[in-house]
């Protein structure tokens, strides 16, 4: 059977809760090709479906524990009611539409006259793009309450715009899966020792979008901890991964960016370039509850700007770093030896993927369900980043 | 209509919230109790007759004048319904006090003290069904990083080590918190983040609070701090005193600043300082015992901001702050924190 994510995949048990799971391992000293990951986990999304809709109409699968599950001469289990209803009964009270933290379109942005020298470094379409932004922050006061500063954003644009146009060539596609407003997740893989991705890639959202969004980085805690960095983070709008920041800012219409793959994905060596580590579930949980949709987004370009050979982890605790990388520049040329190689970033996005609509909020409290649809995701960036590079 | 009892009535929080309550038609007597003689901004509701009101002196963290307090001929005579509990929030509140012999108060800071022996008695009087406590935000257990945002169900910081000013606050959150659903009296628990007035008065923050003057703060960090004017947590309590529901809310304003921008415009500017050495002044604290040296050097508050989710008192309570937090010019020239309506 072919899938829409993936390959054929060989007949396999079928577990009760619908999701077929075969580990496939590498024919031993067999080489796989750079971007498939050998020991993955290939999960068969039409059986899974197929036994949802059997069971519930199109819902979501009760959990139950091994111990619970019945034993061969046992009847047949009672299908639950159908989720339709329990949907209705469960589901919170409809309420008026939330007003969405949203900035004006382009065409709408009143501009004052370029009077510093940071202003006259960038374009008209630009200030204009930066000064719509600074809607986010309500009223009259400084800053938002993640600590967003559009003075420090508009410091900070000419740089890192000279990074995106003239040290990275940031080349994109697929725009109009973006959404215009609205809550949305955009799930990306991570790479590159240093963050830049992130940062190259919240400028192309905003260079790219009408009315201009500004997509909300979620920052590993470790970030938090460091002095200078993150009180630079909070300014330019990137936010601690707390479950409290997260729902939060979605609740309140914002583009959440999320590298699922956490630490992970930055520390891989050089090997495992462009495969996908394993990701986190909490962006999915987030998703199902706040019924966003989730964007996949392929960085290209960011596992070859710090290429690392290993990574000395018992030094990295020692001194606790989440990685303590040797690259055939660091640690030899000191911190200049972490500054990214001058490689071409491409930025794909893809089609949204809106499991909210068929799992609905409950579907977060399966575990399960949620795994299985983190590696969905896992699968689909994967794929973007197969098919692209 | 309600009666109302106001304890500490005589610090600035306190006697802001007498001066929402007194004019609201729905408030009939007001009994105001503090530790030092009455301030003369209430001559003018003292005076009438028969007064509206009546001021108290009395040592809330003493048991005897607590029980007389609440025995008292004022107290029985308004037929108080009502206890609005203003915790001290005077330099030494929560600083541990010298043992005393009655185990209820024994050894602990006197704003814990207070609170152990106002909820006492105010669940011991038949006449009070309603129970109103201001407490603080400083509670929760932050996450690394420059803001978070939290909601009442977030998590309290239980952390031993934390400094005796906060600790306090976190004690009397969890007395007053495990008395919510009694059946005894209606409990509301406002948690309020740095309270700000007119003037450049600012209050309940570990760090901030007390006289003018410079502080220190770890060098690389600046954490976001939420504001909310006094004058929005009179109108909260208000809220709450006319409330049915019984709960933990947050309460806070529309602003939000970094430490450093609060403290110059509050004129107390934070200088930054390696945390080599505000550790070693921690340390040098413990050592000496001066826990109030150690509360203005330690803490996650001086390192990771926060904001409040405050959805839940808009819904119940129907509370919405009304008044912004800016800069204003002062008569001398000077640019300090000003509060105005919105």
């Amino acid at each position: 059977m072919s899938t829409p994510l993936g390959p054929a995949v060989p007949s396999g048990p079928l577990y009760l809760d619908g999701v077929r799971e075969d580990i496939v391992a590498p024919a031993t000293g067999a080489r796989t090709a750079l971007g498939t990951d050998p020991f993955e986990t290939v999960v068969t999304i039409d059986p899974f479906l197929e036994r949802l809709d059997s069971l519930h109409g199109g819902g979501v699968v009760p959990r139950r524990s091994r111990r619970e599950r019945p034993e061969p001469h046992e009847p047949p289990i009672e299908a639950p009611p159908p989720v339709t209803r329990l949907r209705e009964a469960t589901a919170p009270p409809k309420r008026a539409r939330r007003a969405w933290a949203t900035t004006p379109r382009l065409g709408e942005v009143e501009l004052d006259a370029a009077d510093g020298m940071l202003e006259r470094l960038i374009g008209e379409g630009e200030r204009r793009r930066l000064a719509a932004v600074g809607h986010l922050v309500d009223g009259d006061a400084p800053y938002d309450r993640y600590g967003l500063s559009p003075g420090t954003l508009r410091a900070a644009f000419p740089f890192f715009h000279a990074l995106y146009r003239f040290y990275f060539r940031v080349k994109s596609h697929g725009h109009e899966h973006l959404p215009a407003e609205g809550p949305a997740i955009l799930a990306a893989n991570h790479g590159g020792l240093l963050p830049f991705d992130g940062a190259m890639g919240i400028l192309d959202v905003l260079l790219h979008t009408d009315p201009p969004r500004l997509a909300r980085a979620i920052v590993d805690r470790w970030a938090g901890r460091l002095p200078w960095v993150n009180v630079f983070y909070a300014r330019v709008g990137q936010v601690v991964g707390t479950r409290e920041n997260f729902s939060d800012l979605l609740e309140d219409g914002q583009l959440v960016l999320v590298f699922p793959e956490g630490v992970e994905g930055i520390r891989k060596p050089v090997t495992q370039r462009y495969r996908l580590q394993r990701f986190h579930v909490g962006f999915v949980e987030q998703s199902l509850r706040s019924g966003a949709p989730i964007v996949p987004m392929a960085f290209l370009g960011t596992d070859d700007q710090a290429p690392i050979l290993f990574d000395v982890k018992p030094l990295a605790r020692r001194l606790g770093l989440p990685a303590f990388p040797i690259t055939p520049t660091f640690p030899w040329l000191g911190p200049l030896g972490l500054l990214p190689y001058p490689v071409s970033y491409r930025i794909v996005y893809g089609e949204p993927l809106t499991f909210h609509e068929r799992f609905g909020p409950e579907g977060a409290d399966d575990a399960r369900l949620v795994r299985y649809l983190a590696n969905q995701v896992r699968r689909t960036v994967q794929l973007l980043v197969d098919r692209h590079r | 209509m309600t009666n109302v009892l106001i304890t500490h009535a005589d610090e600035p929080l306190g006697l802001r919230v007498v001066k929402t309550l007194f004019p609201d038609p729905r408030v009939e007597r007001i009994v105001a109790a503090g530790a030092g003689p009455a301030p003369r901004a209430f001559d003018r509701f003292l005076a009438g007759s028969p007064p509206r009101m009546s001021y108290l002196r009395v040592d809330l963290a003493k048991h005897r004048p607590v029980a007389d307090l609440f025995h008292s001929a004022h107290f029985r005579e308004a037929e108080i319904d009502t206890v609005v509990h203003v915790p001290s929030h005077g330099p030494g509140a929560g600083a541990p006090a010298r043992r005393s012999v009655m185990p209820l108060v024994s050894g602990v800071p006197p704003r814990t003290a207070e609170a152990r022996l106002v909820l006492q008695h105010a669940l011991d009087a038949r006449s009070v069904d309603s129970l109103v406590v201001i407490g603080s935000a400083f509670v929760y257990r932050l996450a690394p990083g420059n803001a978070n945002r939290v909601s009442e169900e977030s998590e309290l910081n239980l952390d031993p080590d934390l400094p005796g000013e906060i600790r306090s606050w976190i004690d009397c959150d969890m007395i007053f918190h495990a008395e919510v659903g009694s059946d005894r009296a209606r409990v509301v628990l406002l948690r309020v983040p740095t309270v700000v007035a007119s003037g450049g008065f600012v209050y309940l923050n570990p760090a901030l609070a007390g006289p003018g003057g410079p502080r220190v703060r770890p060098l690389g960090f600046d954490p976001l701090c939420a504001v909310v004017a006094d004058k929005d947590v009179a109108l909260a309590v208000q809220a709450a005193v006319h409330g049915k529901t019984s709960g933990v809310y947050n309460v806070a304003g529309a602003e939000h600043l970094p430490l450093s921008v609060l403290g110059r415009w509050t004129r107390r500017p934070t200088v930054p300082v390696p945390a080599s050495v505000l550790r070693a002044a921690a340390f040098a604290a413990r050592v000496l015992r001066q826990p109030e040296l150690r509360s203005s050097v330690e803490g996650p508050h001086l390192r990771y901001g926060f904001t409040l989710d405050t959805r839940r008192v808009q819904r119940d309570l129907g509370f919405r702050p009304t008044h912004r937090v800016g800069l204003g010019r002062a008569g001398d020239g000077r640019l300090q924190l000003e509060t105005s309506p919105a």
